[in-house]
């Protein structure tokens, strides 16, 4: 999973301690997830993307697997 | 409350558990201590309740979780196979009277060495939490560090 928190952060010109305070975490939850230590939960993801106003899509990546549908 | 008001607090509670527990061994009564022990730790959650700056998100949740799980998953396969041992010698009885068997159950820890083999496992679960949880808390990345 990636993310562009720390982008959004810098158009926004938040600090990690900011944005941990916006959302109710703490900073160290912020750089674990910058840094892809910690994947956050769906909640966490929303409230997230809620306050740089954009979908969590914009922010989060999932590169892992591609989608792949089977069609018989 | 303030967090270094609720480690004062602990830190007394755990002089006044020191203390009581001299007592009970002085006048051989275990069951002093065993309830002074349940209550202050019953005081200490509601005080713990009480501590204003303490955060406390999903990812520190997900690290004391998981070292709890962990711990619980070695350790009940310990205290398991040790409860099994205890309980066989506890109810040793000989179930076939025509063969030459010893009157007494074989002793494989007495009494007060089972005291302190508890005592062990104890403090072979607070090591066992206490690594797993630095294990999670690297994993989550607690000692992570920023430019910022």
């Amino acid at each position: 999973m990636k993310n562009k928190i720390k982008v959004f952060r810098a158009m926004n010109d938040l600090t990690q301690e900011d944005l941990a305070q916006a959302i109710g975490v703490t900073r160290q939850t912020i750089l674990a997830i910058e840094k892809g230590k910690y994947v956050p939960s769906l909640d966490l993801a929303f409230k997230i993307a809620r306050n740089f106003n954009v979908t969590i899509e914009d922010i989060f990546q999932y590169e892992n697997a591609p989608l792949t549908v089977d069609i018989d | 409350m303030k967090k270094n008001t609720f480690y004062l607090v602990v830190g007394c509670v755990a002089l006044a558990l020191l203390a009581i527990f001299w007592y009970s061994v002085e006048v051989h009564s275990p069951f002093i201590v065993e309830a002074a022990f349940i209550v202050a730790i019953a005081f200490i959650y509601l005080i713990r309740k009480k501590v204003t700056d303490f955060i406390e998100d999903e990812r520190t949740a997900k690290i004391s979780e998981q070292a709890a799980l962990r711990t619980f998953q070695v350790f009940w396969v310990v205290f398991c196979a040790f409860s099994i041992g205890a309980v066989m010698q506890i109810l040793y009885v000989p179930a076939f009277p025509r063969e030459k068997l010893p009157v007494r159950a074989p002793e494989i820890l007495g009494p007060k060495m089972m005291g302190y083999f508890q005592l062990g496992l104890l403090c072979l679960m607070i090591f066992l939490y206490v690594g797993f949880r630095i294990y999670y808390a690297r994993k989550f990345g607690d000692w992570e560090t920023d430019e910022e």
